[in-house]
């Protein structure tokens, strides 16, 4: 069987694993590709042969001087290596607008996709969530293990499992910072308290190789020592293997039935005609938007709207009444360290999650000029020592819904072009509200307030957790959903297997999950279903 | 024929003698999963286990269901009580599935239900996620009644042989005799795939108020005078006391468990389906 996959971020390397071992299929990877600047390449292997107490000063500059926020006290975007890669435009962003403060930089063109920059944080989804699916959480079972055991994994046994189980052996995390420590203490201490609120405190859950940290605080700006995983590094491991065949600098528009299998259209992003690749099967794994766009101007969508689901992120600093000691991110690993999920059900569906962040340099780039002035700066100081930092999710069912508003036919060997906004949902104050709420009853005995007023909810599609747009249907497959194999009407040899599938975005981290569906997706095909 | 093998934690304890009998009388062979060996009877035999350790390697050999029936409430230390019984559970529930026992029932309690404030409610509640995710049945028993009754019922008999009862607002619980919890749990084994992967409240439908209930259970079944008694200012002096580090035959938790029950019975309707019925309370 040959296949062709489009994209290297999770999604697809999620596919390679499933089909690794089948040595009757060949799999050839299409993708933009965009990589890492060969000059920051360069800076990174020089820090990683050194140890952090010693590290290159040019070379350290290089990779980590931490973005700057567009307006003072707004969250920047994230930089990995001092560069912005994963969200270059190789042609994959022309034709995207956006309204208001939506998001634009929808679609990576990297290699390894938007995992070259995430927060690396991996828990399964809870059984509830799946009660409006089409699939259970053990029909994902084995490929949640099967995952877990191919990317790195650290986490800890904890309360956090009662509704994400660890499905596998992580390693552990490394040592956390005196913040998480002492909010940990405070609620094995306090616990019923806590939960008395519907707030459950754990550990973070990261695609990480714990035990190799060095503790150089660099985790936010990239890890010299690439111990965070990002899917480009499943794909150098495939290549080095010969086991795939990559072709970088690749932009697919329009997939086509061809009856017996599916023909791929692409162009280079280097200039030049139309390029054809034949398969037996395709996997379209360009991230949910991208995939979207490829969908679309293949089935011939166009002046319509589609509606995705976005779990929507909010930014909720909070305040601790003791202050850490030291106000530094040197000797700590600077990834989520501790979860903060408040649920509203027993089951897990209906919930928020709160990642929590210690000190790490970009918090202090990040606050308005006046505060960083010289003459305020030991105040500034004093006041970080007080503060977490909480990247928290609503529920795609509690969050505004981003549209994509197709426009007319696309241009030969383009994408159709779109535009992201997004439609209010009521539910959404409500629910911020009652998880505000919540955090602050149990505030007292974690030591670790919200602050009041300062929860900013982030602009449409900004959460990059974001999916639906052809979700799964225990139903045929029509054109505006897809079977469980990721099939809509029309294309029967070509499976959508990132999040464009997902019936809901809940509020826990989304990346596994997506990783494991395509791998449950692939394994299928793979075993000859809907062959 | 060979006898199905159950084992039961806490069957020393008074539910779990209940469901032992029970189950024996049904020709299942018993396996006591305690920390004492109990009294010798024909088909129960015993593996010493403790609420709390890692189960010994053999304690699930040859067993096709368990009944998660222990709880140690004697701990006043909060975490200390979190890590044996969730923590614990937990470890029993992980042996149990490395095992492979297919059917696993955890007997839960009416005041574990989402929103609850009691501890133990809350502490039962993060066990039946665990039960619930692997597919075992959460049996949430009312208050349970009957002959040599323990827990909640022994104190509300003593209780209702006062001069005066208490009035708590407007409390009023689910009620199960003992011989329906008994013989339910061994129909709910038997019928144990319609029960998977959910949680079933083991008791009649009608919630009962506190003054009947202290009527029933009372030596002439005559209803004695009752004052009214603010909860508050009785939780309260419980836990005034209970800092102290006092153990008290009633604790505040109770209290609460009282004065906050649930109104809401899971899982009606698959009782119904495998012929699990619950008496009324007799006047
Ligand atoms: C800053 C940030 C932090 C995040 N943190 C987390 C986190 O902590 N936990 C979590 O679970 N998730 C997180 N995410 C989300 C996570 O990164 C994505 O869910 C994940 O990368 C999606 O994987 P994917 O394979 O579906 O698509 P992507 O990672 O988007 O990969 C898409 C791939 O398709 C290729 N491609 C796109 N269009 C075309 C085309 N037309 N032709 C050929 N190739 C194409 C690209 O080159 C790329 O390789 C984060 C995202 C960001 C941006
Ligand atoms: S602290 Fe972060 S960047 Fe440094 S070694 Fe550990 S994981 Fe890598």
């Amino acid at each position: 069987m040959d296949v062709v996959i489009v994209g290297s971020g999770p999604s697809a390397a999620a596919v390679c694993l499933a089909f690794k071992d089948r040595r009757d299929v060949t799999l050839t990877v299409l993708d933009l590709g965009a990589e890492l600047e060969s000059e920051r390449v360069a800076s990174r292997a020089t820090l990683a042969s050194q140890e952090p107490g010693s590290f290159d000063a040019a070379a350290l500059a290089h990779l980590s001087t931490p973005p700057r926020p567009e307006t003072p006290g707004a969250l920047p975007r994230k930089q990995i290596y001092g560069s912005n890669f994963p969200f270059d435009d190789l042609g994959q962003l022309r034709g995207v607008r956006a309204n208001n403060d939506a998001n634009d930089l929808v679609v990576s063109g990297a290699y390894g996709g938007f995992s070259n920059t995430w927060g690396a944080q991996v828990m399964p989804y809870s059984t509830g969530t799946f009660r409006t699916w089409p699939l259970t959480r053990d029909d994902l079972e084995p490929h949640y293990r099967a995952i877990l055991a191919h990317i790195p994994y650290s986490g800890e046994s904890d309360d956090l499992e009662e509704t994400f189980p660890l499905l596998g052996t992580p390693d552990h995390l490394p040592k956390v910072s005196e913040r998480t420590q002492r909010v940990l203490d405070r609620y094995t201490a306090h616990r019923i308290d806590v939960r008395r609120h519907g707030v459950v405190a754990g550990h973070a859950r990261l695609a990480l190789r714990g035990s190799k940290c060095r503790l150089c605080g660099l985790c936010m700006t990239g890890c010299p020592y690439e111990l965070i995983y990002s899917a480009s590094q499943t794909f150098d491991e495939l290549r080095r293997e010969g086991r795939i065949t990559y072709h970088a600098g690749v932009r697919v528009h329009r997939v086509e039935n061809t009856g017996g299998g599916t023909r791929v259209l692409a162009t280079s992003v280097n200039g030049g005609g139309t390029q054809e690749f034949k398969a037996d099967k395709v996997f379209l794994c360009a991230g949910a938007i991208g995939t979207t766009r490829i969908v679309a101007g293949s089935l011939g969508l166009h002046d319509t709207t589609i509606t995705l689901e976005e779990s929507a992120q909010f930014v909720m600093p909070f305040v601790s009444l003791r202050p850490v000691k030291h106000l530094t991110q040197d000797g700590e690993f600077t990834l989520n360290q501790f979860n903060l999920f408040v649920s509203f059900d027993d089951d897990g569906k209906d919930a928020s999650l709160v990642h929590c962040y210690p000190y790490n340099n970009i918090m202090k780039e990040s606050l308005p000029s006046i505060a960083a002035h010289r003459a305020l700066a030991p105040f500034t100081e004093r006041g970080l020592r007080h503060l977490t930092v909480g990247l928290g999710y609503l529920p795609s069912w509690a969050s505004p819904k981003p549209e994509i508003r197709l426009g007319g036919v696309p241009r030969d060997g383009e994408l159709p072009d779109i535009t992201v906004s997004t439609r209010e949902n009521p539910r959404t104050a409500q629910m911020l509200s009652l998880v505000t709420q919540r955090l602050r009853r149990a505030g007292r005995a974690l030591d670790l307030f919200p602050i009041p007023t300062q929860t900013t909810l982030s602009g449409a599609a900004k959460s990059y957790h974001f999916g639906g747009s052809f979700p799964h249907a225990a139903d045929s497959p029509t054109e505006r959903s897809s079977d469980l194999l990721g099939r809509v009407d029309g294309l029967p040899n070509v499976h959508l297997v990132d999040a464009s599938v997902f019936p809901t975005v809940p509020a826990t981290t989304f990346t596994l999950t997506i990783m494991a569906n395509a791998h449950r997706i692939a394994t299928r095909v793979a075993d000859g279903v809907g062959l | 024929m060979t006898r199905s093998v159950v084992a039961v934690t806490g069957a020393t304890g008074y539910l779990g003698s209940l469901f032992m009998s029970a189950f024996v009388d049904a020709d299942y062979d018993v396996v006591a999963l305690t920390r004492r060996e109990p009294s010798a009877t024909p088909h129960v035999s015993w593996r010493a286990y403790e609420l709390g350790a890692t189960p010994p390697r053999d304690t699930f050999e040859g067993v096709d269901v368990l009944v998660h029936a222990a709880w140690d409430l004697g701990n006043s230390d909060a975490q200390e009580s979190w890590a044996r019984n969730v923590g614990g559970s937990r470890r029993l529930l992980d042996a149990a599935r490395e095992a492979g026992v297919a059917r696993v029932v955890f007997v839960s309690s009416m005041s574990a239900y989402f929103g609850t404030r009691q501890t133990y409610g809350i502490s039962k509640l993060a066990v039946e996620r665990t039960v619930l995710d692997g597919h075992g049945v959460v049996v949430r028993p009312g208050l349970v009644y009957g002959d040599n009754a323990g827990g909640m019922a022994g104190t509300l008999t003593k209780i209702a042989s006062l001069p005066v009862w208490p009035k708590f607002g407007r409390s009023a619980l689910f009620l199960a005799h003992s011989d329906d919890v008994a013989t339910g749990m061994v129909s709910l084994v038997e019928n144990y795939d319609d029960f998977a992967g959910r949680v079933v409240g083991f008791a009649h439908a009608e919630r009962v108020d506190l003054t009947t209930i202290l009527a029933s259970f009372a030596p002439h079944g005559k209803r004695h005078p009752t004052v009214p008694v603010p909860a508050s200012l009785v939780m309260s002096a419980l836990r005034l006391v209970e800092a102290t580090g006092a153990s008290l035959p009633f604790r505040s938790d109770s209290l609460l468990g009282l004065v906050r029950a649930t109104d809401v019975l899971p899982g009606q309707d698959l009782l119904a389906n495998a012929n699990i019925r619950f008496r009324p309370l007799a006047p």
